[in-house]
């Protein structure tokens, strides 16, 4: 631990003011690339689609539902952008396990240390370190690439797209799916996917974004580093040490800096993300307080 | 939205009705014979039609009822053309004696309408409601008039018919429509999409009969056929799908009972962990003053 942090004080100060060009620019520290970003994007638009066009038939009795309905015009239209959505979920879906499959070749028996995402044990240390922490009777863990909330996510919406695509292709596709089993498995097809898409909503939509996005002192107000991609280093050390730690001990630190340039589009993109976010969250606070009314009602 | 949708429907459905009436021409020989020295329609709407009588109401039983009837929207149902009295069997105009106010109803209600309709009477005689009707038991079951209205017979196969079929059935099978619109199928009814499965398209309109029965249109026996009028291709496999399940009773099915409970104690116990995590965080977060040192 001591040469780690004698290690980070010895790194450059990370923002270099040019005064010849007058651009400012900042050194950061790269954590998602394109395709994580597209990938984030593409999850976000088939997500809140499925989620709008979804709900409504879960909990029909509300008014919030028959308005939803009537905006998309009609049960059948909201089908139509349903399945338009779930297209897009199969296919990013494949995409990143093509991805994933790559990587894991790729990284040959080295799986547990090359593969940030998969669990390990010390995701077990850390929970326990965190409750721990919780209650004030010990230091906050400290993190690599992905805490264990975030591998769950992850891993959670991998699996759960599985099981959620599988019953929604049942009952998209029931003639063709009896020619395989009897139809009582189309009404378990319904109980699991309109649950299981409930438990996704909750994940996704309270613990991921509210929580981990927002709401944790680490992020608050406003995470941003999936729009862009980078965070300053300063504050990547602060947040995940054991990454940083690791990179300067392997001397890959500088495959993930970058000198990002700061002008008037870095300040603009701000404010599409900051829109993109009140939106998003705006939609997603007013689902989830319509879904928690309905059932309490 | 809805409305707009209908307003062509609606259309055909009048110019429908004013070709039926060349059909009702051809019906109405057996009342005229009848109706040679009976009143006339003006003469009924002449009290029953005037605005005066909306607030006069009577019981029928145990409900009061205006005994207003409206005449535009009489003339332009199936039966505008009707005599009055080709249900109100015996009515004259002016006061009614006590004689012809006093058993009326199951004439005019099914009585009446066996004369006109006698192929759909046959069927409905022989089915469970006509069973109930017409048998020893005293149960109380639809009768002709109870699923169409009155004095607004509309084309059964009009929008507006169908919009409300569920309503028909829902005072005496809240079990069955509950299980229903819990299904895809009533699900998108009840949302407004009512070009898909009701009660009736299943069941039958005067041919209900309990699935047991073999020649019930739910029978085991019938169903590739009855599903196969909008799922064509329909086979063995595809009609075990359950049409009234209750996943929230191990009785109804014990199969879909197990995945719902399964999955009301998962996102229990993955939404608390996450609200206590969560909460837990912040609270920790603000103890240790996280929140002021942070640079975003
Ligand atoms: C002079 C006005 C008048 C005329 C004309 C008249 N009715 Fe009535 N009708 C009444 C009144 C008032 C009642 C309710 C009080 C009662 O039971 O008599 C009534 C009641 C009824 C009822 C309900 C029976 C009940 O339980 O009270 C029917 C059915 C009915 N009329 C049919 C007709 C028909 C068919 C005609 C045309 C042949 C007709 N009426 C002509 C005044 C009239
Ligand atoms: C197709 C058969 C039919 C025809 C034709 C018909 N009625 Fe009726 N009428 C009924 C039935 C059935 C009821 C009982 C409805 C109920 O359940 O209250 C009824 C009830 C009534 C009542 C009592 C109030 C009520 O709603 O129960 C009045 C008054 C009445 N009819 C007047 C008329 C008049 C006037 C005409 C002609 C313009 C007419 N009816 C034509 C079948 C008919
Ligand atoms: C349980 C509700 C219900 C009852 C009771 C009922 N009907 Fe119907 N009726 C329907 C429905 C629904 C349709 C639409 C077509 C279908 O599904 O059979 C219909 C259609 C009709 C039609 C037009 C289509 C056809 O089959 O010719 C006539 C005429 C008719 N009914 C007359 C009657 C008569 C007469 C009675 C009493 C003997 C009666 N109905 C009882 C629900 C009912
Ligand atoms: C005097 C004969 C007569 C009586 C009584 C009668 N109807 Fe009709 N009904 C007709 C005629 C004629 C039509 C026109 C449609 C046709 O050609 O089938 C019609 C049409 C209908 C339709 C619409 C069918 C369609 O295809 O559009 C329904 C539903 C219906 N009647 C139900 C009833 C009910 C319910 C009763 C009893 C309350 C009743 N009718 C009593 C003669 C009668
Ligand atoms: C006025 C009340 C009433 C209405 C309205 C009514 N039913 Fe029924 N129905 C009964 C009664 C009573 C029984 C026999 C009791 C029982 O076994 O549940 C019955 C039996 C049945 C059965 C056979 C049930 C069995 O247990 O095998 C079916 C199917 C059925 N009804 C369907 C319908 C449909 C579809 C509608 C609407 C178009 C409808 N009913 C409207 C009262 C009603
Ligand atoms: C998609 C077709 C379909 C629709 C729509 C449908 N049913 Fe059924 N219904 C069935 C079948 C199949 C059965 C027999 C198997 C069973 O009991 O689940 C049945 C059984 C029933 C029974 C007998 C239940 C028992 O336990 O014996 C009743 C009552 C009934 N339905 C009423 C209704 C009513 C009321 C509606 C409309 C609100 C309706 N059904 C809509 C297909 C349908
Ligand atoms: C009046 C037409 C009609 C009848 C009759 C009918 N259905 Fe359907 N059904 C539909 C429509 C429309 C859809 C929606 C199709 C879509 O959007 O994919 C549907 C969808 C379905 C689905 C897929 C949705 C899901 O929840 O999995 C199943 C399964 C199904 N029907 C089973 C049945 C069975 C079993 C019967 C017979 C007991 C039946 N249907 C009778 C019109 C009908
Ligand atoms: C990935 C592929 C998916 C497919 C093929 C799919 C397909 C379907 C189909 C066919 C239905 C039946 C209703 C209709 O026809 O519109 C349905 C219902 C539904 N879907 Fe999906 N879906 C998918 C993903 C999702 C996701 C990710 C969610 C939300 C997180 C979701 C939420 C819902 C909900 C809430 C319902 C209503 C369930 C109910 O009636 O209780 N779906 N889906």
């Amino acid at each position: 631990m001591a040469s780690t942090s004698e290690t980070i004080t010895e790194q450059p100060t990370t923002e270099v003011v040019r005064p010849k060009k007058q651009v400012r620019t900042r050194i950061e520290y790269r954590r998602f690339n394109v395709f994580h970003r597209w990938m984030h994007f593409l999850v976000f638009c088939s997500f809140t689609v499925l989620v709008f066009t979804g709900m409504p038939l879960k909990y029909k009795d509300t008014a919030w539902a028959q308005w939803f309905m009537d905006l998309f015009g009609g049960v059948t239209a909201a089908g139509v952008y349903h399945r338009i959505a779930a297209i897009v979920t199969v296919f990013y879906w494949t995409a990143e396990m093509l991805v994933m499959v790559i990587m894991v070749l790729k990284a040959r028996g080295k799986l547990k240390s090359r593969i940030p995402l998969f669990f390990n044990g010390k995701d077990l240390q850390d929970v326990i370190g965190m409750f721990a922490w919780f209650f004030g009777r010990g230091p906050k863990p400290q993190f690599d690439r992905y805490t264990y909330w975030e591998k769950f996510d992850y891993l959670s919406l991998v699996a759960g797209t599985v099981i959620i695509g599988m019953t929604g292709f049942m009952m998209w596709f029931p003639l063709e799916f009896t020619k395989v089993l009897p139809g009582y498995w189309l009404n378990v097809a319904l109980v699991i996917h309109s649950n299981e898409a409930l438990l996704a909503m909750g994940v996704i939509f309270i613990f991921v974004h509210f929580f981990s996005a927002h709401l944790k002192p680490e992020s608050f107000p406003l995470d941003k580093v999936i729009f862009t991609g980078s965070l300053p280093v300063d504050h990547y050390k602060a947040e995940r040490p054991l990454e940083y730690a690791r990179r300067v001990r392997e001397g890959t630190l500088d495959e993930v800096l970058i000198e990002r340039r700061i002008t008037w589009k870095t300040y603009a993109a701000d404010v599409v993300w900051w829109t993109i976010t009140l939106i998003a969250g705006v939609s997603a606070l007013m689902m989830t307080a319509f879904i928690i009314w309905s059932v309490f009602d | 939205m809805t409305r707009l949708r209908l307003m062509p429907l609606l259309l055909v459905a009048l110019c429908a009705a004013a070709f039926g009436f060349a059909g009702t021409a051809a019906a109405t020989p057996a009342t005229a014979t009848n109706a040679l020295n009976a009143p006339t329609n003006d003469e009924c709407f002449k009290c029953h039609g005037s605005a005066d009588v909306k607030g006069e109401t009577i019981d029928v039983k145990g409900v009061q009822k205006t005994i207003y009837v409206d005449r535009a929207i009489y003339e332009q149902s199936r039966h505008g053309k009707l005599a009055c009295t080709s249900c109100h069997l015996g009515f004259t105009s002016g006061p009614h004696d006590a004689e012809q106010t006093q058993n009326w109803l199951a004439t005019a209600k099914i009585g009446a309408c066996r004369e006109c309709h006698a192929d759909v009477f046959e069927m409905y005689r022989g089915s469970f409601h006509g069973n109930l009707v017409f048998g020893e038991s005293s149960g109380e079951a639809p009768v002709c008039a109870d699923c169409h209205e009155a004095h607004n017979i509309m084309p059964p196969e009009s929008q507006e018919f169908r919009a409300q079929i569920d309503t028909l059935c829902a005072n005496c099978h809240a079990d069955a429509l509950e299980t229903y619109l819990d299904s895809y199928h009533g699900k998108a009814f009840y949302l407004g999409e009512i070009q898909t499965a009701v009660c009736t398209d299943c069941h039958g309109g005067h041919r209900i009969l309990a699935p047991s029965d073999p020649n019930s249109s739910v029978n085991e026996a019938n169903l590739i056929q009855t599903c196969g009028e909008c799922h064509p291709g329909a086979n063995d496999n595809f009609v075990q799908f359950m049409v009234h399940v209750n996943p929230k009773s191990p009785s109804s099915s014990f199969l879909v009972w197990t995945f719902y409970m399964a999955y009301v104690l998962l996102i229990a116990v993955v939404f608390t962990f996450g609200f206590v995590h969560s909460g837990l965080y912040i609270y920790r977060g603000f103890k240790d003053g996280l929140y002021k040192r942070n640079h975003h």
